[in-house]
């Protein structure tokens, strides 16, 4: 329908043969200089942050694995790491006499007790011989403890991950309303959303939780608060280009026949942004239970917490226990979310 | 029913929409808006509902100046047809009628989507008198065909019972029987419901048929106000210019060659009545 339109207009140039026609080139030599120029900066750069030493460190490593090198750093480092972590550590012993109003009668589940006697040598004050003194201890045994405990915390953290999620999602709602352009009620307000949305997206969770421990003291809800500001952020602004970007036609439809912003955006945009909703917030909350495992390092509550604490003591066979359950829970999470995504995206 | 009173639209770069339009719609009539693209029938449609706004001039619906303050207690009573739909594609058949509803209802009720029994039942009667069934309503909109989509929005634009509804260019996407059936069938609920239709179109012979009455546009002035029958070859040269390469069997003779055979619903030549003016 164009090309008649066109030419009634008598608008088009005279036609050139075919056989002068040009199709521009895929690239020239300005595009060659620029890599040129992006391959020197990145040398550059790969120098000062030694990328020299971790090739050569690397390759000492692979060809002592195949046996080709006595040794290496990286792998004998490697492996006092991986020798200190193995085995986890599965159970839980506790002294009873430790246990404060410990009933006999009464044992926890699964748990049993054990007697310990360690021999030492003693000089006698009376004698002065040395003479072997027998003591006696008795030790409740709990095969499956330390498990339970991990496993507490473990849902700890991802309670604090899901609660700072929702607060998250309870933040952003407003935040996204007023940082769409086609949305806020005023310029000054969009302004604002916008600033808020990038102050959010811009203080690390780390940090923030650093400074709420302060405030809230030890325990999760710094852990909590840290994660739902940085998420909140990070939901509004993806939250708001949805909507901006969404088919403006059936927001159009129901403006005509009088429907109200917010049932516009209930009935026309909502639908249509859905899936990608979904979509972020679900990567949220992945992202939110990775991350309560390292706000907890800082003390923010979780399974972080007890690793921070776990690792300060050199009990390197319960770190081993934490880093699987982080890594079992994540990708629990990560096939969950996939299939929350194929069914709802 | 519906008044024009010399309603002028400068868009904010210079260009001219609607040049002084006086018309009156008397309650009842189908009538045609026609006119080549560009010819202002849209921006004519959409001063009625407020979605264009004037620069000169006033539109009255049932003797109610449209400004801003009577926009929204207007706007409920005036359904909409679009071209491309406007439908949401991701929502079923049912929610996307059931939103005509929306304006009639408090917002406690609208946002969780209570939407009343009485409005249920009007959408599923809706949804069967457009000519869909009880399979479609669950159905996404994005799985039908145009002609169905367009049933959809048909349905939608009648759940207020509106005593005036604007189709702007509701067949321009459909094939030509699509098209044809589509139009009865807005007819046929408009004749029903005792609703005033004030549609664009752009095929003559779809315009013949249907329209109560035509009023053609070119350049957004109007150039034709009249009945169907009285749209003659002159009046074809008045909204859509003479031009060079019509096909030459027109320009020979040019008064028979518009009459479409009265079996087929066939349009016209494709590209003829598309010309830029």
């Amino acid at each position: 329908m164009n090309a008649p339109a066109t030419l009634a207009a008598g608008t088009r140039p005279p036609a050139r043969p075919s056989s002068d026609w040009t199709l521009p080139r895929p690239f020239g030599l300005r595009t060659l200089l620029v890599l040129c120029a992006l391959l020197a900066a990145g040398l550059f750069a790969g120098q000062r942050v030694e990328l020299g030493r971790m090739l050569s460190l690397t390759g000492e490593g692979v060809l002592a694995a195949v046996g080709l090198r006595e040794q290496s750093q990286v792998l004998s480092g490697l492996g006092t790491i991986a020798r200190s972590l193995f085995p986890p550590q599965v159970s839980e012993r506790t002294e009873v006499a430790r246990i404060e109003g410990f009933d006999r009668e009464r044992l926890p589940w699964f748990s049993h007790l054990e007697t310990v006697e360690t021999r030492e040598p003693r000089l006698n004050p009376q004698t002065l011989a040395m003479e072997e003194r027998v003591e006696r201890r008795e030790v409740l045994v709990q095969p499956l403890g330390y498990l339970w405990h991990v496993a507490a915390k473990m849902l700890e953290t991802f309670e604090i991950a899901v609660w700072a999620t929702l607060i998250a999602i309870v933040l952003s709602a407003p935040l996204a309303w007023c940082s769409a352009r086609n949305y806020a009620p005023n310029r000054l307000v969009y302004g604002a959303a916008r600033a808020v949305v990038g102050l959010l997206r811009a203080v690390p969770e780390l940090v923030s939780a650093l400074f709420l421990v302060l405030a809230y003291g030890f325990g999760p809800i710094a852990g909590v608060l840290a994660l739902a500001l940085h998420s909140a952020g990070f939901l509004g602004k993806f939250y708001a280009e949805d909507i901006e970007t969404a088919d403006d036609r059936p927001q159009e439809a129901l403006r005509a026949i009088g429907a109200g912003k917010l049932e516009v955006m209930r009935f026309a945009v909502l639908p249509q942004v859905m899936p990608g909703f979904i979509a972020y917030t679900l990567y949220v909350l992945d992202r939110n239970v990775r991350m309560a495992t390292v706000v907890g390092l800082v003390g923010a509550g979780g399974i972080g917490q007890e690793l921070k604490g776990r690792y300060d003591m050199y009990n390197y066979a319960h770190v081993g226990t934490i880093l699987i359950a982080i890594f079992l829970t994540v990708l629990l999470l990560d096939r969950v979310a996939a299939r929350l995504r194929r069914r709802y995206g | 029913m519906l008044r024009f009173e010399s309603v002028a639209l400068r868009h904010a770069d210079g260009t001219r929409a609607l040049g002084g339009v006086s018309l009156e719609v008397p309650a009842g009539q189908f009538c045609v808006v026609l006119g080549a693209s560009g010819a202002g029938k849209s921006t004519l449609l959409r001063t009625v509902n407020g979605l264009a706004r004037p620069t000169g001039g006033t539109v009255r619906v049932e003797g109610t100046a449209i400004g801003p303050k009577t926009l929204s207690r207007i706007r409920p009573r005036i359904g909409m047809i679009h071209q491309q739909f406007n439908l949401v594609a991701r929502s079923t058949v049912a929610e996307n009628v059931l939103c005509g509803a929306l304006p009639a209802m408090p917002l406690w009720r609208a946002l969780p989507g209570l939407f009343t029994e009485a409005a249920r039942r009007k959408a599923c009667a809706l949804v069967e008198a457009v000519g869909l069934g009880e399979e479609h309503l669950l159905r996404r909109v994005s799985e039908l065909s145009g002609g169905q989509q367009q049933r959809v929005g048909i349905a939608r634009a009648f759940m207020l019972d509106p005593p005036l509804v604007l189709a702007d260019e509701p067949v321009a996407s459909l094939d030509p029987q699509t098209s044809h059936d589509v139009l009865s069938l807005l007819r046929r609920q408009a004749r029903e419901r005792g609703a005033t239709v004030l549609c664009s179109l752009h095929q003559l012979e779809l315009a013949r048929e249907f329209a109560d009455r035509i009023v053609a546009l070119r350049r957004g002035v109007v150039v034709f106000d009249g009945a169907p029958r009285a749209f003659g070859a002159q009046a074809f040269d008045a909204v859509y210019g003479r031009h060079a390469d019509a096909p030459p069997a027109d320009a020979a003779d040019p008064a028979p060659a518009w009459q479409p055979p009265p079996s087929s619903p066939q349009p016209l030549p494709g590209g003829l009545l598309e010309l830029a003016p």
